[in-house]
């Protein structure tokens, strides 16, 4: 299920990268420790929204168009919801 | 200034297993823990309590869903439904929050969450599973294998209508509370629209995940989402979260409806303690 490989994948990574981060922030608190808390933070944020691309993806591959209509109005709406907040 | 010392890491971590936990077995997010833990016990500013609670949320669902071995019970076109309800109302939230002050948002929201405890514990007993496998399903009906029941059983959504307005109102509410609905979505799934527990709660741990997203990245842009304590409750996320499906292996339905309703009255009871002041 490539879904549930793409999930742990974001896990994993953003997981890797805050706990390195985190751990080597208290040790020695400075720039390179920052930026890989901000980078585990970024893959984690974006995890779902992947994860929702596959479901795109599955459900265009099953030509079930209502389905593929469904995931895209929500990556529209996320779309829109990160066009706001960068506002 | 908040400054984060190794305990008070060490305190979110643990919160943020506890959220875990919960999130593995009832598909909840664990934001309606997490920020009162926050915000009235750790003291944190709400504008900092509900981004990490937020980013919780996000690691509950990815960790959750991608643990789920057996993915027959996520009901992924019942959950793409209901995140075109969800995320929309999501999108109106600034309206809301406009309208109403969040006193009374969370207060809104511990009754919400008091009325539908009270029809799960009223529904206890009613199982929602069909255990005919030939069954006929229609598109957003489902079928999963159920070790409590012996075998593959099916399920028949109902009051469609229902689910997507309590989605809505979930994600309306998702950014502004710091929590990502599940709390609201799985009971009303399970008491009112016919979906058996076990696939309301690992359909709703997917659904949340994309809820989140928004008011996450709406905290982030903001610059109110501070990495380090995020991280300390996502790291105990990951801890939670692996307990978490031990356990719910093992629970029964019944005692999972019990502690579905218990989560629901301590966070009415909360919501309105928090909306009083």
């Amino acid at each position: 299920m490539s879904g549930a490989t793409v999930l742990r994948a974001g896990v994993i990574a953003s997981s890797i990268c805050l706990l390195i981060g985190l751990l080597w922030e208290f040790a020695a608190p400075g720039p390179i420790p920052a930026r890989l808390l901000d980078l585990g933070i970024v893959v984690l944020l974006l995890t779902p929204t992947a994860r929702l691309v596959v479901s795109f993806v599955e459900f265009l591959a099953e030509r079930d168009w209502l389905f593929v209509g469904f995931a895209g109005i929500v990556l529209v709406e996320l779309a829109a919801a990160v066009a706001v907040a960068f506002r | 200034m908040l400054v984060v010392t190794p305990t008070l890491a060490l305190i979110v971590f643990g919160a943020g297993a506890v959220a875990g936990t919960l999130g593995a077995l009832l598909g909840i997010g664990g934001g309606v823990f997490l920020v009162p833990f926050l915000h009235l016990v750790l003291g944190f500013p709400f504008s900092i309590a509900a981004p990490i609670s937020l980013a919780t949320v996000i690691a509950t669902s990815s960790s959750v869903t991608a643990r789920s071995a057996d993915n027959q019970s996520i009901n992924f076109r019942l959950a793409m439904v209901l995140e075109v309800a969800t995320v929309g109302g999501g999108l109106l939230g600034g309206l809301t929050a406009g309208w109403f002050s969040q006193s009374v948002l969370q207060r809104l929201f511990g009754a919400m969450a008091a009325v539908v405890a009270f029809v799960m514990v009223g529904r206890l007993n009613r199982r929602n599973v069909i255990r005919d496998p030939s069954a006929a399903l229609g598109v957003l009906d489902g079928r999963f294998h159920e070790a409590e029941s012996g075998g593959i059983v099916s399920y028949r959504v109902k009051r469609l209508p229902v689910a997507l307005a309590a989605s809505f109102l979930a994600g309306n509410l998702s950014t502004l509370l710091g929590v990502g609905g599940g709390v609201i979505k799985v009971p009303v799934l399970n008491a009112w629209c016919g979906v058996p527990i076990r696939a309301a709660a690992a359909t709703s741990a997917f659904m949340i995940g994309i809820t989140a997203t928004a008011g996450a990245i709406f905290y982030y842009a903001r610059g109110q989402l501070m990495p380090g304590l995020a991280a300390a409750a996502i790291l105990g996320v990951q801890l939670g979260s692996w307990g978490g499906l031990r356990f719910s292996e093992v629970a029964s339905v019944k005692w999972l409806k019990l502690l579905m309703a218990g989560v629901l009255i301590v966070v009415a009871v909360s919501m309105f303690m928090r909306g009083a002041d």
